[in-house]
């Protein structure tokens, strides 16, 4: 049971961790901001609070030392340094270990702690008023808070499930005790017989008298953990001496658990967590369902039974809406991936000695949860090297007429059913001659191969590229750049890079909405049926044989004065099949520009769960997964964009294009 | 921590030791009732007790008042420990939930007198 509650903490703490983390970088820009300092101060005060309550002592009083420091610097005694941000970021780190430490390992990280703190107190002892020596635990006085001296009673009632949310009312009475002087008077009139006495629940409810400086506010905060599972009174005495002058009478604040302190704490109590497990399990349910659903409309078709078909239909319906709203569920926006980058910038400019800002544009993009995850170590490489690579040292950089300080840019968007996030630089962008000369060495294109642009720095994708450090100092661009492409590419994503000598590069990744569950179309070829991913797929035209008779053997079709580059599937795929007398071209958007792909039939629409094919199939490029049918039968379902990239590299065929040029985005760049 | 009764002719003892906590309040609820529903005297010895917590003292009081209503005996044998004590007061309560008999080898007549916490 506790084990639960330090779980829960140890989730809570990380994300407030990373709200320091961001509120500390922040502060690192704007120095006297006290908003920042508050959000810090705010977060160390709850991870100290809580910390102790669930039972991890040293992370509490680790931190209590550093949310000291920062009571000061709100309190305009100790000025928030450069060193002082950044010993803090250390001692974020640390609080990060603490939390993840085994216990056992106790004494390593004991050691750097104590070399934060000496750090610590070295810095803040250095300020015009020195820190009071470090007092020990439990009888500390108030972070004092500019005001009175003032008497408080306190009321605090334990509710029926306060010591099962793992809180210990002795503890917050400790905590009491450390803002003044507190007389404290235990009220036992609730206390029921033994017998009928549930051994968990705290009955016992305290008065107190509470003589401090501190603030309502901040009595208050001692409470925040237990908020909802108690009622709190904190009045001001009646005997406590008003000072003259001091403005209208002391509010009295009366409040119960279910009033909560501010407006965006209402909105935290709207939410609920829940653990990804979960959600993954009801988006492979409604899968399930999707699949069921689809069978079922297939066996009211084939009954033809009226009653049946209504059913289904309202069935069909339902499982749309529920398909969206389990889906939607699992996404997230990409903003607090984006904070994330913050820190890395911070370290990295330091030890680079670069000036280097982070911008961001879009964070409120949500993707999938899943996507999210298997984004960061692409996000991580791309921006270390944009870092390591891109942006020049800053007399370079004001050499070549820029300012001193690089920035990197992370921009995320939708676009259809994908998603595009874009990772720029203003550095000094790729040498395209560089990485050509590069490649044609390595052997994966010919000397005198003509290329376009993209089709160049793809080669900066190849993985024989990443691992050849020798030519770092030609562009460098190969870092990692492998490992960006398979992640990505698992995400069935691809990958776009531009570059202007001079002034900076950027690259695309274009990602899936969703990965679970797509919008299909779905056609027959021969006996076979596949599926289309809906949003790529633009219209369906008959293909007559006088078309193909009048193109002259080659495999293009004239759609309303536009020429399009067909693919027959059932050619491409080697199927023995008749030719029907009329087939049909369902035409898509590709990355490379406007495709046809030929069918026997378009049968409709299909809400397609998205299987994985296993291991054993994925050298197959241009099929991206398997769904089950209604009748129970397997559809593959086609990677439209891979099917014309290939068609595109084994034959001569171009796709005629208005706005885009042929572009060998996914990033094989196989000789 | 460990919570036993040690149940002979002329009375039980009921001994707490370690950190007794919300983990095992149910056994110790169990425990008390047992003890106290005995009808005999019960002495609480919690020499070597390193820690009671809310659940706990509630617990105690509760007992406590119930042996005083049957008439039965129910008290600290010897000392509370000095930490407890302090615990128990911090607390907020004037004596310790439970009285205390003074270390007297045999404590079997003698009336429990009411005691306060030795801090």
């Amino acid at each position: 049971m506790i084990d639960k509650y330090k779980q829960a903490f140890r989730e809570e703490a990380r994300e407030i961790l990373l709200d320091l983390e961001s509120a500390l970088l922040d502060l690192n820009e704007n120095r006297d901001d006290t908003e920042l300092v508050g959000r810090a101060f705010r977060a160390l005060h709850t991870i100290k609070g809580s910390g102790a309550m669930f039972g991890f002592d040293a992370i509490a009083a680790f931190t209590h030392d550093i949310e000291n420091a920062f009571d000061q610097i709100r309190n305009g005694r100790l000025k928030a340094t450069a060193d002082l941000i950044s010993l803090s970021l250390a001692a974020v780190d640390q609080i990060k270990a603490m939390l993840e430490e085994a216990s056992g390992q106790e004494s390593a990280v004991a050691a750097t702690s104590a070399q934060i703190l000496a750090k610590l107190r070295a810095l803040t002892g250095a300020s015009e008023a020195p820190v009071k020596p470090v007092p020990a635990a439990g009888i500390t006085p108030a972070p004092a808070i500019a005001g009175t001296i003032r008497e408080w009673h306190i009321s605090f009632r334990p509710g029926a499930d306060l010591l099962r949310t793992g809180a210990n009312p002795l503890l917050l009475l400790r905590e009491l005790r450390q803002l003044g002087t507190l007389q404290v008077k235990a009220d036992t009139s609730t206390v029921p017989p033994l017998a009928e006495m549930d051994p968990e629940r705290c009955y016992i409810a305290w008065d107190m008298v509470l003589t401090t400086l501190a603030d309502a506010d901040a009595i208050r905060d001692v409470f925040i953990f237990v908020d909802g599972s108690c009622e709190l009174e904190v009045e001001p005495s009646p005997s406590s001496p008003q000072e003259a002058g001091a403005g209208p009478a002391a509010p009295i604040e009366k409040r119960t658990g279910e009033g909560r302190r501010s407006s965006d704490k209402e909105a935290q109590a709207s939410s609920i967590r829940v653990a990804a497990a979960k959600l993954d399990q009801l988006v492979d349910l409604v899968g399930q369902l999707v699949t069921v659903q689809a069978r079922l409309v297939e066996v009211a078709a084939r009954r033809e039974d009226r009653d049946m078909q209504a059913v289904a239909e309202e069935i069909e319906a339902l499982t749309t809406e529920l398909r969206e709203t389990s889906m939607g569920m699992r996404t997230l926006p990409l903003r607090s991936t984006f904070e994330r980058f913050k820190r890395l910038v911070y370290d990295l400019g330091r030890s680079l000695h670069k000036e280097v800002e982070l911008t961001f544009e879009g964070g409120e993009t949500e993707l999938d949860k899943t996507v999210l995850d298997q984004l960061n170590d692409p996000l991580m490489h791309l921006i270390r090297n944009s870092m390591d690579h891109g942006i020049e040292a800053p007399d370079v950089r004001r050499a070549a007429g820029k300012s001193a300080s690089g920035t990197i840019h992370l921009s995320a968007r939708h676009a259809g059913a994908q998603v595009l996030i874009c990772v720029s630089d203003d550095g000094k962008g790729i040498d395209r001659e560089a990485v050509r000369a590069r490649a044609v060495e390595k052997g994966l294109v010919e000397a005198d191969a003509r290329l376009t642009e993209s089709e160049i720095f793809s080669f900066i994708l190849a993985p024989g590229f990443s691992t050849a450090r020798e030519v770092s100092d030609v562009s460098g661009r190969g870092v990692g750049m492998d490992v960006v492409r398979r992640n990505v590419e698992a995400l069935r994503g691809s990958i776009e890079i531009a570059s202007q000598p001079g002034s900076g590069s950027v690259v695309t990744l274009r990602l899936p909405l969703t990965l679970a569950i797509i919008d299909g179309l779905l056609v027959r070829v021969g006996q076979a049926r596949f599926v289309m991913p809906l949003g790529n797929t633009v219209e369906c035209v008959e293909l007559t044989r006088q078309d193909i008779a009048n193109a002259n053997g080659k495999h293009l079709a004239n759609i309303r004065g536009e020429i399009i580059p067909y693919i027959r599937l059932s050619e491409y795929l080697q199927m023995r099949t008749d030719r029907p007398e009329r087939e049909q071209i369902m035409v898509a958007e590709t990355e490379h520009g406007r495709f046809g792909f030929v069918v026997d039939q378009v049968i409709g629409d299909h809400q397609t769960v998205i299987k994985n094919l296993g291991r054993l199939y994925r050298n197959v490029q241009v099929v991206s997964g398997a769904t089950i049918l209604g009748d129970g039968t397997v559809a593959l379902i086609l990677d439209l964009h891979r099917l014309a990239q290939n068609v595109i590299r084994s034959s001569s065929i171009r796709p005629h294009t208005k706005a885009r040029p042929p572009v060998p985005t996914r990033g094989e760049v196989t000789a | 921590m460990s919570i036993t009764f040690d149940d002979s002719a002329t009375g039980g003892v009921v001994r707490l030791e370690g950190e007794i906590d919300v983990t095992c309040s149910a056994e110790l609820k169990r425990v008390l009732i047992e003890a106290i529903s005995s009808g005999k005297e019960v002495q609480l010895d919690l020499a070597r007790a390193s820690e009671l917590d809310i659940t706990a003292v509630q617990l105690l009081l509760a007992t406590s008042r119930e042996a005083e209503k049957a008439g039965v005996s129910f008290a600290v044998a010897g000392e509370v420990p000095g930490n407890i004590g302090r615990a128990v007061c911090e607390a907020g309560f004037d004596s310790f939930p439970v009285s205390v008999i003074p270390k007297v080898a045999p404590a079997n007549s003698t009336p429990p007198p009411t005691g306060t916490p030795d801090d």
